[in-house]
């Protein structure tokens, strides 16, 4: 039996996310980082920005939360369009190639962002076993 | 060791935050919303760190100043620096992360409904690495920034660097007593007919290795390091710049020395010249004309000359002497923490980026006593080049080997 796909930037896909993190991802393996990103989806469907905010205590992720604008402050937050990230989660395109393509804009200090780029690359594999419906 | 844990009683202490504050009282005075740096002298003289790569400062009209440099060297800057991490961005081809977004997003803030007025670094230089704003990087940031005026303002740091501090100066002493040690070790190695089988490269990198180990931190000058000159390239026409090359050294050759040491920004530089073996009666000759006008030269320094006036009285000295053909007519060069070269004073004189031959020097100003003696017709020419402190009554020359033209 086909397994259920949830909604991208639903709740419930924001709940699945936060819940799996706890689970696979150990404080050890985010190398017991403390951080908060935002992945700001434009362009949604219904022409909407969404953005995704994660936060990160310790290594540990706290919470995977779906927000509008005003969007909180975050140390990291990454802009693209909706289908770029989709594309992303379906493994179509790497993440890095959309950076370096400028298809994806980075805000926060790159240095930084560099030295956690294995720890997000963790977390985007746990994410990416979602089955999600874009 | 990074100077952000140097003590203010440390003898190369710099009180960094003051000259950042001290640009941001001559921001406000010249009306200027926010200055972008990006000159190697402006980064060395705000940061407190070498940035080989393209790099910027952006400095606010209060607080702290953020620089943005090449991303794979960004944290080993903000290690040297007294600045932060936080402070220290790096920059790298992603969306978000080149060179004009990062500069637009840390200046966009400081420029009401878009407009401004940004202070940047422009001009013209016979040095290469000086680091002017370049076309290109103006037009991006005109096109994000389209309401903002851009107005040249180099001239704010210019000023404020004119006069050296004290640890300023105690690193250019270092520097310069590292200098000696390279010296010395070049004469330990060519004297007793040790030079016999040694080239050029091999001096500079002998020189380079003594001088490292007493803790330079690299043959700072951009003219190949440390210049060694032989023979015939001793002599070369109205020339003073000899990368040093694979020629064999040579009995009877003049050999010219010329070792540059860094230390914390500060920079040694100076010159020694030798005859390999011996030396024929008119080259002594050409010797001493040489190590005459040298003695006369540092007489000269001091408060209230200007290059000019000094110049007069050298050439008037050559021509009495009747070498007046084989002195090239200048007599210094500017010199400031790393980047802060060539250029005297300010970008005052009657030709725009060169000195200003009427520029009258000052207490705590410093310069590179810097003579080339050259006869090509006879392969024989020599280079004095020393660091040297302006004062109220004479100068203080840095590096302390004996001024001669030694036979080894």
């Amino acid at each position: 039996m086909p397994e259920k796909k949830i909604k991208y930037l639903s709740k419930e896909w924001a709940d699945e996310v936060t819940r799996r993190c706890k689970k696979e991802l150990t404080p050890e393996k985010m190398k017991h980082i403390t951080s908060s990103m935002l992945t700001i989806n434009t362009n949604c469907p219904g022409s909407k920005t969404k953005a995704v905010y994660y936060t990160l205590k310790n290594g540990v992720v706290e919470s995977v939360s779906i927000v509008e604008a005003p969007l909180p402050k975050a140390e990291f937050s990454i802009t693209a369009e909706y289908d770029m990230f989709a594309k992303i989660s379906k493994a179509e395109v790497k993440a890095r190639s959309a950076l370096m393509s400028g298809k994806m804009v980075l805000k926060g200090n790159l240095v930084k962002a560099l030295t956690l780029s294995p720890t997000v690359d963790r977390l985007n594999e746990v994410i990416a076993k979602i089955p999600t419906e874009f | 060791m990074p100077t952000k844990k140097l003590a203010k009683d440390d003898p190369y202490f710099i009180d960094f935050p003051k000259r950042i504050k001290s640009i941001q009282k001559e921001m406000a005075a010249n009306g200027i919303d926010i200055y972008l740096g990006s000159r190697l002298r402006t980064l060395s003289w705000t940061l407190d760190a070498f940035c080989p790569w393209r790099s910027f400062i952006v400095i606010p009209p209060e607080g702290l100043p953020t620089v943005i440099t090449f991303v794979i060297d960004a944290a080993r800057v903000a290690d040297e620096s007294w600045l932060d991490q936080d402070h220290i961005l790096g920059y790298g081809p992603m969306g978000g992360q080149d060179q004009v977004s990062l500069l637009s997003m840390l200046i966009k803030p400081y420029l009401k409904g878009g407009k401004g007025i940004i202070g940047m670094e422009t001009g013209m230089g016979n040095y290469l690495p000086e680091g002017h704003l370049t076309l290109f990087e103006f037009v991006m940031l005109k096109a994000v920034m389209p309401k903002a005026t851009f107005k040249n303002a180099h001239d704010i740091v210019d000023k404020l660097a004119l006069i050296k501090d004290q640890g300023t100066i105690n690193r250019f002493r270092e520097a310069s007593r590292i200098v000696d040690i390279g010296h010395k070790a070049v004469y330990d190695s060519i004297k007793k007919g040790g030079y016999k089988t040694m080239t050029e490269t091999e001096i500079a990198g002998l020189a380079a290795y003594a001088m490292r180990k007493a803790g330079s931190e690299w043959e700072w000058s951009f003219t190949g390091g440390n210049e060694i000159a032989s023979g015939y390239r001793t002599g070369l026409a109205a020339g003073a710049c000899t990368p040093a090359s694979r020629r064999k050294l040579k009995l009877g050759e003049p050999l010219m020395v010329d070792l540059h040491a860094m230390f914390r920004l500060g920079l040694g530089d100076h010159s020694h010249n030798y005859f390999l073996g011996k030396a024929t009666k008119r080259q002594l000759w050409h010797a001493q004309n040489f190590v005459d006008l040298m003695h006369r030269c540092l007489k000269s320094y001091k408060a209230g000359i200007s290059p000019t006036k000094l110049a007069d009285d050298m050439l008037g000295f050559a021509e009495e002497r009747g070498f007046q053909d084989y002195l090239v007519p200048g007599f210094e060069h500017g010199i400031g923490m790393m980047g802060d070269e060539w250029r005297i004073g300010l970008n005052d004189g009657p030709f725009d980026y060169w000195t200003n031959p009427e520029h009258e020097y000052k207490k705590d100003e410093m310069l590179i006593c810097a003579v080339q003696y050259a006869c090509p017709e006879e392969n024989i020419g020599f280079r004095y080049e020393n660091p040297i402190l302006i004062m109220e009554k004479g100068c203080e020359a840095m590096s302390k080997f004996p001024l001669s033209v030694d036979v080894v």
